[in-house]
């Protein structure tokens, strides 16, 4: 897996830590925020080849991480996991460039896999 | 007239309506759809309960939206499955609200994350266990689990809560100093200090040491004055998520004092503030005001000897046990002051001592009289003597394999041997094994164990995903389940809520039928019992008693090896348990223990009562089997107005059906109203199935067996309403059907059928109910009678309880076409049993027919 970075985005502490754990098993570099803002700051410091991003979030939602991102980093694909799937969400995720998108709960070998498509 | 009279007046009324009301019976047809309706939302309710289990077990990233979404439609779904049941039960147990209203409460605090379950300062070790992590910390819920749940001797102990440690900090404001913290707790030192100090010199609040008092007064009086505590940290994160080993305090031999336990208690607080706390904090990206301290307070064993146990050699699974062993207390060897003895003990039925070295024992560590612990030298004589002898060795090896299979995942344990040779267990821990060989952790267990015999593959469902090795345990009825041992592979037919006892002790499950959704597929998944159901003929392909080792991986198919490979085992218990590391992971999940877990184990158990039930499964369960009750006690009894029809059978059974829906086809609406309806057609797919067993070639003897009992035998067949042909529903030998309904009675002289059964596509939603009593025999024969039927009943797989003359077999969670055969044997044996007393002249002929009617040879 290299030293493939990954970032994790979601304004649930849970996600972010069940997303570290299982990715940094497989040999990955994770960080993670809680929220878009710092998120944001980070990828202006730091070289990221897959952010993961909730959808659905306070402040700077996934739908504008994912503008940003594709916008300036267009190299960093992004992953994007909801609570509140639907059709329209993703219809709109994916007009935007999205890689993947996973309702949640997510499966964490699906994750796995998709970051790994994502990678190669 | 006042209003008050007319209010009373009109309650009075009231409750006569409601008294009419509820007294009116039920038309069957309206209990049966209720019925139903219970059914098909229980086991909606089931199956929410299976995706809760599944998707919070690890494999997937799950957020509080889908907990509390998942939450409300289980709610919702229980009141209606209650709703209906209090139709058809006429409100018999109207407690069951008020069980539910209470889970309700507790687990909506944990959904909504208004979290604060316990409000005790100090909770005694009763009634204490893993689940408890959050109250009492890690190192209290591990010992209170092994001692509570799996029989092992620990010291006498109390644990102060973590409720206690807040109250402790808010008293003396020292929690406001630790949420000024910032986030890494290296940079914080000063703040850190500063915190430490405040602890040591804070007081304890009044409460808490009104609450001591109590438990130090219970001690007291059990022990006299003459009884020290050992007073130990039991962090909320300690010996689970991080072991924080060695970075808490523990005050040995403190006396039973309030004071002397109070100044021990704070400095173990403090502890969590002192600097190699803060510095492995810092390392392990975990936040200091995040951890909540917990304290235990156990009974000093006055040890003779002391040490540490690795159940698993940390350098990479070799199949044994590690044990260091020094005289006196276990400070020497956990803080490694003594060059301790040393024992390797190889692991199985027979463990044998490896390898063993006898340590050059300088000093050792004693308790001081009075209180406190002092350092002593070891006399000469004892110096160079082992510290253990080899049975307290192997013991020691035995209780450690014991520990880690109880908690599926290698332990580190403290222990001491008191001096009359008791061994007490101080500590058990999870203990972090180096993976062994050279692939990576990542890399899955498959290719590495290809070398080894395959004994099966199956595909199936998978439960429970893990490995799991043992010897097989072929399951043939509850009877046999003494015989189950610690660590075994349990292999049955089907699965069934029985298995609960076996559950803390089975290494893997697999069984031939069953379903994701049952009661044991719950319990499996609580438990983490490595489970594959539906797996086909694992009964005829393994043996009893062989080794296995079993791998269930989540592609829905499981692979049998032969023998146990003990690498493949620990590489896969190492790394299941990872996600339990994280906090927010354990305290979102923390609302399951108001869901999943089973306590109404069998319906017969005292505690099988509204009040017995905890969580969200027992009340299901107990709803559950009371319709099924509520059902059995109704068929017959609500009849009225019901249309009914003589059966015409080859054999003079003479039975009356009552269709209350799909139970006899269209062309019986055409025939008269005395006409007699044919097999052919009845639609009953559980009828069917049972007379084609009663008319088995063979099964129904039509000539008397033995002369001698000819009147008698006369008497049996003797059945004068039927034979007269007057239909007033004489209470026996009556049918109520439906599609996948059957409730029968038959009379046949002296011996009394019943029968009970729903057969549907939905195997949780089968059921058999089969009784049998008789009488007009002496007590010998009668019980000879029982004994064979029970036989035969516990070889297809019943549950069976006998009370005098009668018995008992139940069965549910079947599929149907197994549920077929199973009603077309008990067909045969209704008509076999006809004649039975007849022939059991000894003992021996009972074993003798029951095998033969195994056979399928009928003749008497």
């Amino acid at each position: 897996m290299g030293n493939h970075r990954i970032m994790i985005i979601d304004d649930e502490k849970i996600v972010g830590d069940m997303a570290k754990l299982s990715l940094e098993q497989e040999g990955y570099t994770v960080e993670t925020f809680l929220n878009g803002e710092p998120a944001l700051a980070r990828l202006g410091e730091q070289k990221f080849d897959v952010v993961v991003t909730d959808f659905k979030m306070k402040g700077i939602d996934g739908m504008e991480i994912l503008k940003t991102v594709k916008r300036l980093y267009p190299d960093i694909k992004v992953i994007m996991i909801t609570a509140f799937a639907n059709l329209d969400t993703a219809i709109e995720a994916l007009r935007g460039d999205v890689h993947d998108f996973f309702p949640k709960p997510v499966k964490i070998k699906e994750l796995k896999a998709s970051i790994q498509r994502a990678l190669s | 007239m006042g209003n008050k009279n007319f209010r009373s007046l009109m309650c009075s009324f009231t409750h006569k309506l409601i008294d009419s009301f509820a007294a009116r019976p039920i038309p069957f047809k309206v209990m049966f759809d209720r019925f139903r309706q219970v059914l098909e939302y229980h086991n909606k309710a089931i199956e929410i309960i299976a995706d809760m289990g599944d998707k919070l077990g690890g494999d997937y990233i799950f957020d509080v939206t889908y907990i509390r979404g998942s939450y409300a439609v289980l709610y919702d779904t229980l009141s209606e499955s209650l709703a209906n049941f209090d139709v058809l039960t006429r409100n018999k147990y109207p407690r069951v609200k008020d069980a539910l209203r209470f889970i309700d409460q507790e687990i909506r605090l944990h959904v909504y994350d208004e979290y604060s379950p316990v409000r005790q300062l100090v909770l005694p070790y009763t009634g204490l266990g893993r689940n408890m992590v959050h109250e009492v910390g890690g190192k209290n819920a591990n010992l209170a689990e092994l001692k509570n749940n799996a029989g092992i001797n620990i010291p006498e102990a109390f644990a102060i809560t973590t409720y206690a440690y807040d109250e402790f900090m808010t008293h003396n404001g020292i929690d406001k100093m630790i949420s000024a913290l910032g986030g890494d707790a290296a940079d914080a030192k000063p703040a850190l200090d500063d915190i430490y100090t405040s602890v040591i010199e804070g007081s304890v609040p009044r409460d808490l040491q009104d609450a001591l008092d109590k438990a130090l007064s219970l001690f007291r009086a059990k022990y006299g004055n003459n009884c020290f505590l050992a007073v130990r940290s039991s962090a909320e994160a300690e010996d689970g998520e991080f072991s924080f080993a060695g970075q808490f305090d523990t005050i040995l031999n403190v006396p039973l004092d309030n004071r002397a336990v109070q100044e021990a208690y704070k400095q173990v607080l403090a502890s969590l503030f002192s600097d190699r706390a803060a510095a492995y904090h810092s390392q392990a990206g975990s936040h200091i005001g995040n951890i909540k301290m917990a304290v235990a307070c156990l009974v000093m064993v006055d040890a003779a000897a002391s040490g540490v146990a690795y159940s698993t050699n940390p350098n990479g699974d070799d199949g044994t046990v590690i044990i260091n062993s020094a005289w006196g207390l276990g400070t020497s060897v956990v803080e490694g002051l003594t060059d301790a003895d040393f024992y390797r003990i190889r692991k199985g039925p027979v463990p044998v001592i490896a390898d063993e070295r006898c340590g050059k024992k300088a000093s050792m560590v004693v308790s001081r009289e009075g209180g406190g612990i002092t350092t002593a030298g070891v006399p000469d004589a004892m110096a160079g003597k082992s510290s253990l002898s080899s049975e307290q060795a192997l013991e020691l090896g035995r209780q450690a394999e014991d520990i880690e299979n109880y908690f599926r995942q290698p332990q580190d344990i403290e222990w001491a041997i008191d001096k009359q040779g008791k061994i007490f267990i101080l500590q058990a821990r999870p203990l972090r094994i180096a993976a062994s060989g050279v692939e990576s952790q990542t890399s899955g267990v498959g290719g590495q164990i290809s070398s080894y015999s395959i004994l099966m593959t199956a595909k199936g469902q998978v439960v429970q995903k893990g490995v799991g090795a043992g010897r097989v345990f072929i399951f043939k009825h509850r009877d046999g389940m003494d015989k189950f041992l610690r660590g075994d592979v349990l292999v049955a037919k089907n699965d069934s809520s029985d298995f609960i006892r076996l559950m803390p002790y089975a290494s893997a499950m697999i069984t031939d039928t069953g379903s994701l959704t049952s009661h044991m597929a719950s319990l499996c998944r609580e438990f983490r019992v490595p489970a594959f159901v539906n797996a086909g003929s694992a009964t005829q392909v393994l043996r009893h008693g062989q080794e296995v080792t079993i791998v269930i991986d989540d592609e829905d198919s499981v692979t049998v090896y032969d023998g146990i490979l003990r690498g493949v085992i620990e590489r896969a218990r190492s790394g299941q348990t990872s996600m339990e590391d994280i906090f927010e992971f354990r305290k979102k999940r923390y609302a399951l223990r108001y869901i999943t877990p089973l306590n109404l184990i069998d319906p017969l158990m005292e505690k099988f009562t509204p009040e017995g039930c905890k969580t969200i499964h027992d009340i299901l369960r107990f709803i559950h089997e009371k319709a099924v009750m509520e059902l059995i006690d109704n068929a017959v009894c609500g009849l009225k107005g019901q249309a009914a029809k003589k059966l015409d059978l080859p054999i003079p059974a003479g039975i009356i059906v009552v269709d209350i829906g799909g139970g006899l086809d269209r062309t019986v609406e055409r025939q008269g109203v005395n006409q007699s309806v044919t097999l052919e057609q009845i639609e009953s797919i559980p009828f069917r199935a049972i007379l084609q067993g009663m008319i088995h070639p063979g099964a129904w003897q039509s000539s008397p067996v033995a002369l001698k009992l000819n009147d008698f035998l006369t008497s049996m067949m003797r059945m004068p309403d039927i034979a007269s042909g007057n239909a007033k529903y004489p209470g026996s030998n009556i049918a109520v059907i439906s599609r996948e309904y059957l409730n029968m009675t038959l009379r046949f002289g002296y011996h009394f059928n019943m029968i009970d059964c729903y057969c549907s596509e939905k195997a949780r939603n089968n059921h058999i109910y089969f009784r049998f009593t008789g009488g007009a025999t002496d007590m010998v024969k009668r019980s000879r009678r029982i004994e064979l039927i029970s036989i035969i009943l516990k070889e297809y797989g019943f549950n069976t309880t006998l009370k005098g003359d009668l018995i008992i077999g139940r069965l549910a969670n079947i599929e149907r076409s197994e549920q077929e055969n199973k009603l077309d044997h008990i067909g045969r044996l209704i008509s076999y049993t006809r004649q039975l007393d007849a022939i059991l002249h000894d003992d021996a002929k009972v074993e003798y027919y029951a095998r033969r009617f195994l056979e399928g040879n009928y003749e008497l």
